[in-house]
């Protein structure tokens, strides 16, 4: 089996779920027999998901708005 | 007579011993390159190791496969040393002549045949080779050990080809048995001269070989590209059948394309990039511009190279140079010395020619091999290369226009924002707002991202938005229209960090920076971490948590994992590699990883029991 050390040499990739079917055979491999990598593993898919399910830094559209509007109206202005 | 003028370099020089033990003598097309010893090395390493080391299949058949090829491209150098290096293994002169002629009575067996037949259609048309013409090479009986091998022998024939036919130089021996036409029978009958089926070929991920996962842990030569490069291509994990091979090749790549004292490395880098364009080698292409932009070009120069480079804005000596490598390379029978003369005179000097020709020709051995096996791009195409640059026929379709997923009208990219950049550059104001409002919280977190503070990226976004109108008229549709715009985001950030004079800069470092970062929090995590906190709370943890990230890493999370960009995308707005791009995305996660941890494991008080 792969060590630790190979196994998070692959990680990002495995993340990115860009792995060859031979990769990723010796990856699951040393999953289901690593407690540590599985935890680092699971815990790193789950932080993606919240992350990417966060919306965070979302500019509200009440914000949005005056700042555009205070933009087009400098380039009226400039443009007549 | 050579091209080029030779050097004085002594007998004893180490591959000359090689090539002399093996062959009796010393070729000529070794002795045309004494100007850049190095290169001879190469040569010498690939020719060792593909050639003449024992493996899966025979000598008699790689010099079967060699010579085949060699005749198929009127190659008169290689035909000639060829066909003598074969009757020095046994096989008489029918035979030869039999092999010369493309003809079926040379004597082989089925499996040998197919095989040749396979190597020629890949010499000839590589785009066009598929999973199924591998299907059939194993249906004949040939193992996956040795079709890996005959596509390697392919590659070294093309290698040796393009090299000869730059280097003109004179045949070891006379005069080339050649026949007066060139051989154009169909390239064997079905299975492999069907039509190989594209729609399924281009669903089908290679390679097409079986490549059994080795580690950079016992593995050497892998270690060393994790290390120089960041990470390991698809190109040399597909070929982990034959490890000796894959060193091979490092260390002859290590010798032609990592010097510096003839052609600099974004010229070398230049010239396989066109010459890929030109053999619609997407894979190659996709590689070598982002080595380009990892080097500091920007990402619409080398993309413009894949597209035309006669449109880029490379020097008028570098764009003939392209000019050179190209007719070169896609083998164009109009080659002669007059091209060689001609790049002199522009300035290039006679070792930097050779060094052109040497690029080319590992170039087509990296196509060739590339393309034999089926290997999956690591990076995307740049989105405007669509294989247009047809140079074979055009009633072969090739499996990159069907990869491609984006549709181009001569070379420039299908943008859904095209119709109202061009209203906007000519002036409506309305379509300008529609298209900072199609793009407002892309470039709001860009800006929070770099200036690592919202209420500042809320005060930059005004000056970001007059800036990109002040410059829409110079947009000129080479990237996408987002694309642009973040490059705007992004300079009115840094004019503001610069004004706040604690610069956190975004390029240091490229591949090697915090390698050893190791995740400490080793506690299991909830099964649904997110169901322990309100929504609102979450967001606020994450932004929290981002906003403590190093700039660097902060911007590649954002836009990835937020925006949702691909690594590709992301390398191409914050014109990086996109190994750095990987690099820095999982060390933001692991970081923030660090950081949600205590909100979400298993353990956490406030969980819900």
């Amino acid at each position: 089996m792969i060590t630790c050390e190979e196994f998070f040499a692959e990680f990002a990739d495995y993340l990115e779920n860009h792995v060859s079917p031979e990769v990723r055979q010796e990856l699951e491999l040393h999953l289901s027999q690593c407690r540590v990598c599985h935890v680092l593993y699971d815990s790193s898919r789950k932080t993606v998901k919240i992350v990417s399910e966060s919306n965070s830094f979302e500019l509200p559209q009440d914000v949005v708005d005056p700042i555009i509007d205070r933009v087009m109206a400098k380039l009226r202005t400039k443009g007549s | 007579m050579n091209f080029l003028s030779e050097a004085q370099l002594k007998d004893e020089f180490g591959p000359f011993i090689a090539f002399r033990d093996a062959f009796g003598f010393i070729p000529n097309l070794l002795q045309a390159q004494r100007l850049l010893p190095r290169v001879i090395e190469a040569q010498a390493m690939l020719e060792t190791a593909v050639r003449l080391r024992e493996g899966a299949i025979s000598r008699v058949q790689k010099e079967r496969i060699l010579l085949s090829i060699a005749a198929d491209q009127r190659n008169t150098y290689c035909v000639a040393l060829d066909s003598r290096v074969l009757s020095s293994l046994g096989l008489s002169d029918g035979q030869i002549g039999d092999l010369l002629n493309g003809s079926r009575q040379a004597g082989l067996s089925a499996p040998d045949f197919a095989s040749l037949q396979f190597c020629l259609k890949l010499s000839r048309h590589a785009p066009s080779v598929c999973r199924q013409d591998i299907e059939a090479l194993r249906t004949c009986g040939l193992e996956d050990e040795s079709i890996f091998e005959a596509v390697v022998v392919t590659a070294l024939a093309m290698y040796r080809c393009t090299l000869s036919l730059g280097l003109g130089p004179e045949p070891d021996f006379g005069p080339p048995k050649l026949p007066s036409t060139r051989i154009d029978q169909p390239l064997g009958p079905t299975p492999l001269g069907s039509l190989p089926d594209l729609h399924e070929a281009a669903h089908r991920k290679g390679p097409y070989v079986p490549a059994p996962y080795l580690s950079p842990k016992t593995f050497a030569p892998f270690a060393a590209v994790q290390q120089s490069r960041g990470f390991i291509p698809n190109f040399f994990r597909a070929q982990t059948l034959r490890p000796d091979l894959v060193e091979a090749q490092l260390e002859a790549m290590g010798r032609i394309l990592l010097s510096q004292d003839a052609l600099t490395r974004v010229q070398k880098e230049c010239i396989l990039l066109a010459v890929s364009a030109a053999n619609l080698n997407s894979y190659c292409v996709a590689i070598h511009c982002d080595l380009l932009r990892g080097l500091g070009m920007p990402s619409e120069d080398g993309d413009q190279i894949a597209v035309d480079h006669h449109q880029s804005n490379l020097s008028e000596s570098d764009a003939a140079l392209l000019d050179f490598a190209v007719k070169l390379g896609t083998g164009d029978p109009e080659f002669s010395r007059a091209d060689v003369v001609k790049l002199q005179t522009l300035g290039f000097t006679p070792e930097q020619v050779l060094e052109s020709v040497v690029v080319t020709a590992f170039n087509n051995f990296a196509n060739t091999l590339s393309m034999g096996l089926g290997i999956e791009p690591d990076f995307a195409p740049p989105p405007v290369f669509a294989g247009t640059k047809v140079h074979l026929s055009p009633a072969a379709p090739t499996p990159m226009q069907q990869r491609q997923e984006v549709v181009h009208v001569s070379g420039t990219l299908q943008d859904a924002d095209a119709d109202l950049v061009a209203q906007a550059q000519g002036g409506q104001l309305e379509a300008f707002e529609a298209l900072v409002r199609r793009h407002t919280q892309l470039i709001y977190r860009t800006l929070t991202a770099i200036l690592g503070d919202p209420i500042d990226a809320q005060d930059a976004m005004q000056d970001t938005l007059l800036s990109a109108f002040k410059h829409i008229s110079g947009f000129q549709g080479r990237a996408k229209f987002s694309t642009w715009l973040v490059s705007i985001a992004r300079n009115t950030a840094f004019q503001r960090l610069r004004s706040r004079k604690n610069v956190e800069s975004l390029d240091e470092g490229e591949y090697g920076e915090d390698r050893d970062f190791r995740p400490r929090q080793v506690r299991a995590w909830q099964d649904n971490p997110e169901q322990c906190h309100s929504k609102s709370e979450m967001r606020q943890l994450v932004e929290r948590g981002l906003l403590q990230l190093p700039a660097k890493y902060r911007v590649v999370v954002m836009l990835r994992d937020i925006e949702q960009l691909s690594a590709d995308d992301v390398a191409r707005q914050l014109g990086l590699s996109v190994p750095a791009v990987k690099t820095r995305l999982l060390r933001g996660r692991l970081m923030l990883r660090e950081w949600l941890s205590p909100y979400v494991t298993a353990t956490y008080k406030g969980a819900a029991q």
